[in-house]
């Protein structure tokens, strides 16, 4: 049931990808309607899927397949947010497609239940998975922003007044979005960070070491301490910033796709820090 | 006499080429009265897109050759690359078309009407615009405004200053908040500061080299005036800058605009030339928070939106076909009959014909005297009415004021469409003439 409802979804997220681009190109208010029912309606169909899946799973998604499922989910989410309040629907040519490609592993792989240590089985554990798959989907999203921003940013500078020039919106709008992102994906990643390190702390068995996971996590952390810290007080904007969230989140994605056994998706046995 | 137009514009030579023919006022005239030895007359257009001169000369290839090489001096040898050249009727399509903003970077914009009056003016301030392009002039600027009211080609927000309006929101998104620096108060300068203050500036600050007018036109669009000493102090508070000074040397350097980056650091700044020669060196583009746009990059933004505005341009370019025509069929009347012969013909003829219809309604019942009293009525009327237009129209001479009257008599009455016979007009009077012949019986 969970596995048709995700399906249909995907279909309407690629249905508005293909919306969002041709809205690129022509501008017409109505495609931007279209393209808002349909992630709407895409929303509502995977939300529902999600809401009966995580209600079997103690509230937390399992395996690769549902984690890129939920990333996906809460990446278009942000974006829905983003259009309902600033109107720039021309973002959504650039992020339905990243998250159709980010749902369709979901869509993919089959993901198993995997047994979880005892002690970790706590009630702290599907705030730390939700504010960490949020935190990606919010920098996944500052990225997304980022790119945008380069790239409106090459058209400014070599005066070069093509389609994206025309249709990207303001260098000033980006950076704003950029920041207020990071801002948000910074917070959950602390507190992702923090139940983290209390799982660990609380867990004796688990017991702390660097792997992948950790030292990819804590890397990022400082990257976007770093970020947020230069923007609030030496003044960094622009493409310096866009760079650096682009960096940031390869580092965040990296820690995501380290939380899971790679070599066996199907598996898609979940390693705890 | 043969009218001939030689220059260049944004369509045929780079910036670097047109800012160096870009003259002060004074050089502008200094040159004007070199070119312009009588008979020949000379107009020396210069905007920041163009640079042209238009002559009037019997000798058309002597004077041809003397633009030339006064062009090569000013510009070297390769402004000559990038000349262009009309003669007679094409360079009088030219004109029209010019002065109508139909060969503007943006079309339909409105100052370049202005301009082209403003160097009309001098030009017949220093004598070296006399009759024929005193003439093209006026029917250039007359048919300008026909171009204006007659299509919606200047009705979009098309002029230098709104583009750069438009092309300072995809740097910064809206102009709420923002500070804006205008330097320069001239009528560009003006232009822009309504534009920007227009799309929303939160704090616009004007400078001048001459505070006055800097304060008048604070005050005029509401703005704050201040001196052009606190240049750099002001620019290092504004968000957008919009130059337009008639400065011979770039005001913005690489080097006097990265020394105020540390002060805003790193908030981006968008700056706009509007002048030629140029007020902001290229070198300034460099900067990573600097967006510095000059007047060809301005063109390159609007050329996109040229085919908007085709339509407009096309139904303009009619008009100018038909002003043309008629400027042309002007002058040949012109140059064929002096107008005050032609009217005092046409006055004459219509008096006869009416002193003949009334004579012969009145049948046998007159004397020989009272026939020669309605006869020397006839002629009476007639002299007394031709007199004071006759000797006004000959007490300005025949050019200049008297090229205006004289076309505005042609026009009032009707000498433009070719000498029409007597009883031609006449119809037109008859029934009154038969009234006052049937209530004399």
């Amino acid at each position: 049931m969970s596995h048709t409802l995700v399906s249909l979804a995907c279909h309407a997220y690629g249905i508005a990808a293909v919306v969002y681009l041709a809205y690129l190109v022509r501008q017409k208010e109505v495609l931007a309607t279209i393209g808002r029912v349909l992630v709407g309606g895409g929303l509502a169909l995977h939300g529902v899927a999600l809401f009966e899946l995580l209600g079997v799973q103690e509230g937390r998604p399992v395996g690769l397949a549902q984690g890129f499922s939920a990333l996906a989910f809460l990446l278009l989410a942000i974006f829905l947010a983003l259009d309902v309040r600033y109107k720039r629907p021309v973002i959504g040519a650039f992020l339905t497609p990243l998250a159709v490609t980010v749902l369709i592993p979901g869509l993919l792989l089959h993901g198993g239940q995997s047994p979880l240590p005892p002690g970790v089985r706590q009630p702290l554990l599907p705030l730390h998975i939700t504010l960490a798959l949020l935190g990606l989907a919010a920098f996944a999203v500052a990225a997304g922003v980022g790119v945008m921003y380069i790239l409106m940013e090459r058209q400014v500078k070599a005066k070069r007044f093509g389609l994206l020039f025309s249709r990207l919106p303001s260098l000033e709008f980006l950076d704003t979005l950029n920041r207020r992102l990071v801002v948000w994906g910074f917070i959950a990643l602390s507190v992702t960070l923090a139940t983290g390190a209390f799982f660990v702390t609380s867990t004796p068995e688990l017991g702390w070491h660097w792997d992948g996971k950790s030292i990819a996590t804590v890397v990022a952390w400082g990257v976007f301490a770093a970020l947020v810290n230069a923007r609030i007080f030496a003044g960094w904007r622009g493409r310096r910033v866009a760079l650096l969230t682009m960096a940031g989140f390869c580092l965040v994605l990296v820690s995501f796709l380290s939380s899971y056994d790679l070599a066996a998706p199907t598996a898609a046995a979940m390693r705890l820090p | 006499m043969e009218l001939i137009c030689i220059g260049l514009s944004h369509r045929t030579a780079p910036l670097a080429v047109r800012e160096r023919l870009a003259l002060s006022e004074s050089r502008q005239l200094e040159v004007v009265q070199r070119l312009a030895h009588a008979p020949v007359e000379a107009l020396w257009v210069s905007t920041c897109n163009r640079v042209e001169v238009y002559l009037s000369a019997p000798d058309a290839a002597l004077a041809r050759q003397r633009v030339v090489a006064e062009l090569q001096s000013l510009g070297g040898p390769e402004a000559l690359d990038h000349l262009y050249e009309h003669r007679g009727e094409n360079a009088l399509v030219h004109l029209f078309r010019v002065a109508g903003s139909l060969d503007s970077m943006v079309l339909g914009e409105a100052q370049i009407l202005g301009q082209v009056k403003d160097a009309f003016e001098r030009g017949q301030g220093a004598g070296a615009v006399r009759g024929e392009l005193t003439r093209a002039c006026a029917a250039a600027f007359s048919c300008a405004k026909r171009v204006r009211t007659e299509t919606a080609i200047g009705r979009a927000s098309t002029s230098m200053a709104a583009a750069a309006v438009q092309l300072a929101s995809k740097v910064f998104d809206g102009l709420g908040g923002k500070t804006v620096l205008v330097v320069g108060a001239g009528e560009m300068g003006e232009l822009a500061a309504r534009h920007l203050k227009g799309a929303g500036a939160t704090k616009l600050f004007i400078t001048n080299r001459t505070l006055a007018r800097a304060e008048a036109l604070a005050v005029e669009v509401g703005g704050t005036a201040r001196p052009f000493e606190e240049l750099f102090a002001l620019l290092a508070a504004a968000d957008v800058v919009v130059c337009s000074t008639a400065s011979p040397v770039p005001i913005f350097t690489k080097e006097n605009v990265g020394a105020v980056g540390r002060a805003r650091r790193g908030r981006p700044l968008f700056m706009v030339d509007l002048a030629v020669p140029r007020d902001i060196d290229p070198a300034v583009g460099q900067l990573d928070w600097v967006h510095a746009y000059d007047v060809d990059d301005i063109q390159k933004f609007v050329a996109d939106n040229a085919a908007a505005r085709a339509e407009e341009a096309q139904k303009a370019g009619v008009l100018v076909a038909q002003e043309v025509a008629r400027f042309v069929k002007e002058r040949a009347l012109r140059e064929g009959t002096p107008v005050l012969a032609r009217l005092r013909q046409r006055a004459e003829a219509i008096g006869r014909a009416e002193v003949e219809r009334t004579l012969s309604a009145l049948g046998d019942g007159l004397n020989d005297k009272q026939r020669k009293s309605i006869e020397a009525m006839g002629r009476a009327i007639v002299n007394k009415l031709l007199h004071e237009p006759t000797s006004r129209l000959r007490a300005v001479g025949p050019e200049g004021e008297g090229n205006r009257l004289a076309g505005a008599a042609a026009e009032l009455f009707g000498l433009l469409e070719g000498e029409e016979p007597a009883d031609a007009a006449a119809p037109a009077s008859l029934p009154t003439a038969q009234a006052a012949a049937t209530g004399a019986k």
